[in-house]
């Protein structure tokens, strides 16, 4: 037995934006630290309704001399969300995790191209953490597109702003940065990368993804990305949260995005 | 983080006829993988019996997402049977589940007669399976499954072809989603069984009110969690008043009172379904709470506890 399923204590809930909350959790020490794209099932213990835990990506990370801390970024979107936003300071919630197959790193691409939309940002943000503390690529190498539908949606700029300074803002309204949705931005650059040589990371609303994989068909990038499905387990056993994806011989077939992802090759992904 | 407990004097041993298992908490089908997806938050050794994921002769796809739902107090799923088939499991799965010392059940599966038995006796062949569950209540399959639970004609067809064939013992898991479980019951019994657990989900569906649409692309689903207990209490008492042969109880199943609940009813086991999602831990934690029950009454062997209900009701005290 390896893996144990944590009691973790908020430090602190709040509402950074309209109906988007950032909770973070002191938990134990032997809380393993995350690989950027883990996520992890939250619940309050004992409490059968709602009944299953909430996936949550992991946005931050850090760890002290006797513990460590995660930070997580949720909108309110249902009952299980409207819980996890009522919770004070001190409150304890039941972390299991880290879970599932984080993004991978290829050292050799030098160029780091990172895409998010809206919530999409958690994941790509303990990613660009990740990346700056590994100080294995320059943060000129990096670049970032972040997109919301408006200003006020925009979603964890403050902590970007510290880590890169390549990034690219598109509201829908064009009320911050420029008008349009960040995979157009993208599209506009993209002939600035070489493809061989650049890792694309994305995460957003499913649209988003299927029109940057579109975009990216046929051609060299190392594309992933982060999805999204409802879970019950997050463990790979109720087989829930299925994802279409192409097998080895070209064929339909479905794997889970809490245990095979939540991370997959962007080519690999049917989108319908 | 297991508490180390002091050796426990109480008998949690049960047998479901020739079936011997260590205690009555085993795992429901689908909700505990091929074991491999649990190994790392419990010790596979002290479940009473592991039933896998259901297995059919050739690999399953599923169907399309999406396949969850919460509703309240459960949830609904349309996973669709997909599963690796019964040869890959016999050669990728089992031989991990070998290593342990714990009783392994197949749960199988087949559109038709023939594929039942085909199954079957694959996995007679295949050292380490201690019993087979024929699964003829899967609500979300277009062939076999339910359609061959929902009538004793057939349900005791298919029992009678796989008993014919096999001499592994044979559960039969039945659907809710039947008039009179008890009939089917009897009809099973009769055809041979070797045991009968139940319930399978309660067909069910939920409506996304934005889009007007159902949440599952399969539109409906089964429903499973700590809604269904009550029906599954109703019917493991009226199937457990029918037959003789022993009773597994499955439904609902969150804590170690809600298991006792089911046994105190006359199953001599139960299966833990939905709540190995909620917390992979859930088997062990209503393990060690049954153990802890028994202690406190010091009850010293679980069979006292199996079938002990008092139908009187109504008091209101």
């Amino acid at each position: 037995m390896t893996k144990d399923i944590f009691i973790g204590e908020i430090s602190n809930n709040e509402e950074i934006q309209e109906n988007c909350f950032l909770m973070k959790v002191a938990l134990p020490a032997s809380f393993c630290d995350p690989h950027p794209g883990q996520f992890v099932m939250i619940r309050i213990s004992g409490l059968y309704e709602p009944l299953l835990a909430r996936p949550l990506s992991i946005y931050s990370f850090s760890r002290g001399k006797d513990s460590c801390e995660i930070a997580l970024l949720y909108s309110v979107v249902g009952k299980g969300t409207q819980i996890l936003a009522g919770l004070i300071s001190g409150s304890q919630v039941e972390i299991h995790g880290p879970l599932g197959r984080g993004f991978e790193i290829d050292k050799l691409r030098q160029n780091i191209v990172l895409i998010a939309g809206g919530m999409g940002i958690a994941p790509l943000s303990l990613l660009t953490e990740h990346l700056c503390g590994q100080k294995c690529f320059p943060q000129s190498a990096m670049t970032f597109y972040l997109g919301a539908k408006t200003a006020k949606s925009v979603l964890g700029l403050d902590k970007l702003q510290k880590l890169c300074y390549n990034i690219n803002v598109c509201t829908d309204d064009g009320t911050l940065g420029e008008k349009g949705l960040v995979t157009q931005a993208f599209q506009k650059d993209i002939k600035k990368y070489s493809p061989e040589n650049t890792t694309v990371y994305a995460c957003g609303p499913k649209d988003m993804l299927k029109s940057l994989a579109k975009m990216l068909k046929g051609n060299k990038f190392f594309s992933q990305a982060s999805l999204e499905e409802r879970m019950a387990c997050g463990i790979g056993a109720c087989l829930g949260c299925a994802v279409a994806v192409r097998d080895n011989k070209g064929a339909l077939t479905y794997k889970r995005v809490c245990a095979d992802g939540p991370v997959f090759n962007l080519r690999e992904v049917l989108w319908e | 983080m297991d508490t180390v407990k002091a050796k426990t004097s109480v008998n949690m041993a049960v047998k479901l006829g020739r079936l011997k298992l260590k205690n009555p908490v085993m795992t429901a089908s689908g909700t505990f993988g091929y074991g491999e997806e649990y190994s790392d938050y419990i010790d596979l050794n002290k479940l009473g019996a592991i039933v896998v994921k259901g297995l059919s002769l050739k690999p399953r796809l599923g169907n399309p997402p999406p396949r969850i739902m919460e509703t309240a107090g459960g949830m609904l799923n349309a996973i669709g049977l997909q599963n690796i088939g019964v040869d890959a499991f016999i050669d990728e799965k089992l031989p991990f589940l070998r290593k342990y010392d714990v009783k392994v059940i197949a749960n199988i599966y087949g559109e038709t007669y023939a594929e039942y038995i085909k199954v079957a006796k694959k996995l007679e062949m295949a050292k380490g399976v201690h019993a087979l569950e024929i699964n003829i209540s899967c609500p979300n399959v277009k062939k076999g499954g339910v359609s061959f639970g929902s009538e004793q004609k057939t349900a005791a067809q298919v029992t009678r072809k796989v008993k014919d064939e096999t001499s592994l013992p044979v559960i039969v898991k039945l659907t809710p989603n039947v008039t009179d479980i008890a009939a089917i019951a009897h009809a099973v019994e009769k055809a041979g069984a070797d045991a009968i657990s139940l319930i399978n989900t309660l067909a069910g569906m939920s409506v996304d009110l934005k889009k007007r649409r159902p949440h599952l692309k399969n539109v409906t689903g089964g429903l499973s969690g700590p809604a269904i207990k009550p029906v599954a209490l109703r019917m493991v008492w009226q199937v457990v008043q029918r037959v003789s042969v022993p009773v597994i109880g499955i439904g609902g199943i969150m804590t170690a009172e809600d298991a006792l609940e089911f046994l105190i009813l006359g199953a001599k086991a139960v299966q833990i379904g939905t709540a190995n999602f909620v917390n992979p831990r859930a088997t062990m934690d209503i393990l060690e709470g049954i153990q802890g029950y028994l202690e406190r009454n010091k009850i010293t062997d679980i069979n006292k506890v199996i079938g002990s209900f008092k139908e009187e009701g109504g008091f209101l005290c």
